[in-house]
């Protein structure tokens, strides 16, 4: 199971804790969204090779 | 062949991410769903919308989300046809239906 | 047939209505579904979402609040971040739903 975690903002406490407990014994990767030119083509690669992708507030 | 990719979007400060990833898989030959539900159906009057349109597969909003943000029903966005101011049953269709799923 | 699991999350008061309308929407798609909300208080809620809370539960689906005076004004299931954790581990689409 590989999990692909989006931030629109910078995560806060109850984000992190979410995160932490879904992402457990887990494959994942972090995708910052919340910069000023986001790479969506490595964005759309990377939600190709995941098997879930959250997108955090 | 690419995998499918719906987009299910609830938020209004967006629309560029949207575009941006709408265009970037389907240059790799992807299949796109977009729907807009609640107050995201706000970004159906801007500007860019009627591109994404042009853009993506698929684009629909929820019908009943809109005319509750105070549009008329009557008055179709540029883009979009009667038949895609639509229910939530889209939503279930891109998740039930499509390889990969993004909420924004 | 696998069915799909969805849990939707809000932590805007101006969201968490209709939100609760997209789960119930899920729900009747067939899929488990259910609804967080996530420390934000939510006034009392009018007789259609409690209809349609109603029918989520009906479908096996629920709504959470980690906000205990929801529990018991707006009848949410309780829970603690630690057990939306938990719970989130076993969905298959997980939405963070509108603004924060």
């Amino acid at each position: 199971m590989k999990i692909l975690n989006i931030y629109r903002s910078e995560p806060d406490e109850t984000v992190q804790k979410l995160v932490e407990i879904v992402t457990r014994d887990r494959e994942s990767e972090d995708f910052d969204l919340a910069v000023d030119s986001p790479d969506y083509d490595g964005l759309v690669d990377k939600i190709f090779e995941a098997d879930q992708t959250i997108c955090w507030w | 062949m690419a995998k499918s990719l719906g987009i299910f979007v609830t938020t209004t400060d967006c629309l560029q991410h949207v575009i941006g990833i709408t265009k970037a898989a389907k240059a790799k030959g992807s299949n796109v769903k977009v729907f807009f539900t609640w107050k995201a159906t706000h970004l159906s009057k801007d500007p860019q919308f009627a591109g994404l349109c042009e853009l993506a597969d698929d684009v629909s909003i929820c019908v009943d989300s809109y005319a509750k943000q105070g549009y008329d029903i009557e008055d179709v966005p540029e883009g979009l046809t009667a038949k895609k101011m639509a229910t939530q049953a889209q939503h279930g269709i891109m998740i039930e239906d499509f390889d990969c799923y993004l909420s924004l | 047939m696998e069915y799909k699991k969805v849990c939707l999350m809000y932590r805007h008061e101006d969201y968490a209505v209709d939100g609760i309308r997209s789960a119930l929407g899920l729900a009747v798609e067939n899929m488990y579904s259910y609804g967080v909300v996530i420390d934000k208080e939510l006034p009392l809620l009018d007789d259609l979402t409690k209809e349609s809370i109603e029918m989520l539960r009906d479908m096996e689906g629920d709504v959470f609040t980690t906000v205990q005076a929801d529990v018991e004004k707006n009848d949410f299931t309780p829970i603690t971040i630690e057990e939306l954790g938990e719970k989130l581990r076993e969905m298959t689409h997980i939405i963070p739903y509108g603004a924060k």
